[in-house]
């Protein structure tokens, strides 16, 4: 798109009239905005690459622009929220207006697409228009300003792409159209959360006062568990119930979040690495001890599925704080080839009433009587079927060669954790073996060995590659790099193997829930 | 819907660093080629730095703890202490 010069078809333009909202109570009025001398309206929108890259470009230039007198506001044609926080984002060191539908200022302005310059000058009166990215027409139009203001104004850096085109405006879709999408936006709290871009892509249940009230109990909104990363926003616990409103948990569940978000903000945990990798992995939340009783866990049939609001709301509300007030987004800075459906929330509570060893929590070094939340970095569970062993032997050689090829076929050895999901069924039989946790634990890691020579093939470790052709490698490098608890209904042989979150130095961290509480400044 | 919600987001606006300036020549300058500690990322900057130290630059080497990591401010404080430019590698 190219440089269209209003003021040249016939009279100079007066600028309409803007019905947009800013930051301040005070109305937005391009007298306002020209006072200085002169104003640049940038009118862009959240989905649109191009506008992005107009943000991204001249923000920068904004400070001094307004120095010399030329007053530069980005419009959104999305909600306030919205924009604010993308224009943090993309470095926008300007004024931000934002207008709402049917977006009556864009269509005043009668614009065709975003990212869409305006000049108006000290009089009111357009100057010139730029539409789309196109960096030529961009200096020149600049250039005017500094004309109008007798000052040199900063230009952006000529960089590649110096054109692009922009996307369709808001207000150039049908009327009815227009309408049509935006009434639901409108009239619905729901659809506005997506408006908003307050989800996960599921639908989220809005944070009123009222809910983040409720969830926040006794607790204190201003106490902050600190920075999440990647984006580092401050996980004030007003916003971590906000994200637990969301997520869809009852007040109840509450202190668990909590230790989760405790427990993944430990810089042992290395969230930042996990939050932007292209690996897929989540951030699997066991919970131990009391509480998973108290709040309705399901450890039990399907423990890993579908079925039970704690399970799933609990690990979403973590994930919701990451993706949220972490900045985490999927496809920005959330970077994963593919992810997983884990990545939507991953709580799973330990069966510890039929298990016959001691709870990950009290191998951890807690007590049983203590609520605990465990975290680890993890990639989806592998489903493991082993219906015909008849000895604990083959069981465990069973379960520990299917995962030898997690993480990748011939990575051995892996040094970061694998998690065992044991079922009941499969944990009687160790049971009745008289296996301890421990005994298991080594006969799998002793089990799963190949000569070096085996594993040369396609990406392999260092280690395979400095071992002798018959040098006997594990899968893991210890027996302690097999995590093993217990879950699942009573009936059926499946367990189940999540693989690791590599090269991260992510270790596992535990984190006793509600202790102290409520939190209080 | 004009709504009262609470945010999830940390709404603080947070002003973009601004860019070093850029030098007219790399000639004569101290570069340090940072080693993020990604696989074959070394091999990257050996490359690098030959072509560095050709075009007239003072080369040294340092490494960071781990590449999913932000780099401790001490070493950032290392490396600004120590050199003019710094060049990170990414590989895979």
């Amino acid at each position: 798109m190219t440089e269209s010069d209003l003021s040249r078809v016939g009279a100079p333009l007066p600028a309409p009239a803007l019905s947009v909202r800013g930051l301040g109570p005070a109305e937005v009025t391009v007298a306002d905005l020209t006072a200085g001398g002169g104003a640049l309206l940038l009118f862009v929108s959240e989905e649109c690459p191009t506008s992005a890259m107009a943000l991204r470009r001249l923000g920068p230039l904004c400070g001094a622009w307004q120095e010399a007198g030329l007053t530069a506001t980005a419009v959104f044609e999305d909600p306030l929220e919205v924009a604010v926080r993308v224009a943090r984002r993309l470095g926008w060191q300007a004024g931000v207006a934002a207008e709402d539908p049917p977006y009556r200022t864009s269509r005043a302005y009668r614009l065709v697409s975003v990212p869409t310059a305006v000049l108006v000058d000290r009089g009111g009166t357009i100057a010139g228009t730029v539409t789309g990215w196109d960096h030529a027409a961009l200096v020149a139009l600049i250039g005017r300003a500094g004309a109008l203001l007798g000052a040199e104004l900063a230009i952006p850096e000529a960089t590649e792409p110096r054109l692009k085109p922009g996307c369709s405006s808001k207000a150039a879709i049908d009327p009815e159209l227009a309408a049509a999408i935006s009434v639901q936006a409108g009239t619905d709290d729901v659809e506005e959360m997506f408006e908003r871009g307050w989800t996960d892509g599921l639908p989220v249940v809005p944070p009123t006062p009222d809910r983040v009230e409720a969830m926040l109990g006794s607790c204190d909104g201003r106490v902050s568990l600190g920075p999440v990363p990647p984006d580092m926003g401050e996980a004030t616990l007003e916003r971590v119930a906000a994200c637990a409103v969301l997520a869809g948990c009852r007040p109840a569940y509450f202190p668990v979040v909590v230790a989760a978000a405790q427990a993944a903000l430990d810089p042992a945990f290395n969230l930042h690495g996990q939050a932007v990798t292209t690996q897929p992995a989540g951030q699997l939340v066991v919970v131990n001890g009391p509480v998973r009783e108290a709040i309705g866990l399901n450890s039990g049939m399907g423990a890993l599925g579908p079925g039970f609001r704690a399970n799933l709301t609990i690990g979403r509300a973590l994930r919701l704080l990451v993706t949220l007030t972490g900045g985490g987004m999927p496809g920005r800075l959330d970077r994963a080839t593919q992810g997983q459906m884990g990545k939507v929330g991953f709580c799973v509570a330990e069966n510890e009433e039929v298990s016959p060893w001691e709870p990950l929590h009290v191998e951890r070094g807690f007590r049983a009587g203590q609520s605990v939340v465990t975290l680890i970095g993890s990639d989806a569970p592998l489903s493991i079927s082993d219906h015909r062993s008849r000895t604990p032997e083959d069981l465990a050689w069973i379960l520990a060669w299917a995962a030898a090829s997690a993480w990748s076929t011939n990575w051995w050895p892996l040094e970061e954790p694998s998690v065992f999901v044991i079922c009941p069924e499969h944990a009687a039989m160790f049971r009745a073996a008289g296996w301890t946790k421990q005994q298991l634990r080594r006969f799998m890691f002793d089990a799963v060995h190949k000569p070096a020579a085996e594993l040369r093939r396609g990406e392999t470790t260092p280690f395979v590659h400095a071992a002798g052709p018959a040098a006997q490698v594990p899968k893991w490098a210890s027996p302690e790099s097999i995590v093993l608890i217990v879950a699942g209904g009573e009936a059926g042989r499946y367990s189940a193997v999540l693989g690791p979150c590599t090269g991260m130095g992510s270790q596992i961290v535990s984190r006793e829930v509600g202790s102290p509480w409520p939190l209080t400044t | 819907m004009a709504a009262d919600y609470v945010s999830p987001f940390d709404e603080r606006v947070r002003a973009a660093e601004p860019l070093a300036p850029r030098p007219a020549s790399i000639s004569g300058r101290r570069v340090m080629l940072l080693d993020i500690r990604k696989n074959r990322g070394a091999e990257f900057l050996d490359r690098i730095e030959t072509l560095l130290q050709a075009a007239g630059a003072a080369t040294a080497r340092t490494t960071k703890e781990i590449f999913s990591k932000p780099a401790a401010l001490a070493l950032i404080g290392d490396i600004t202490g120590q050199a003019d430019l710094v060049v990170e590698a990414l590989a895979d």
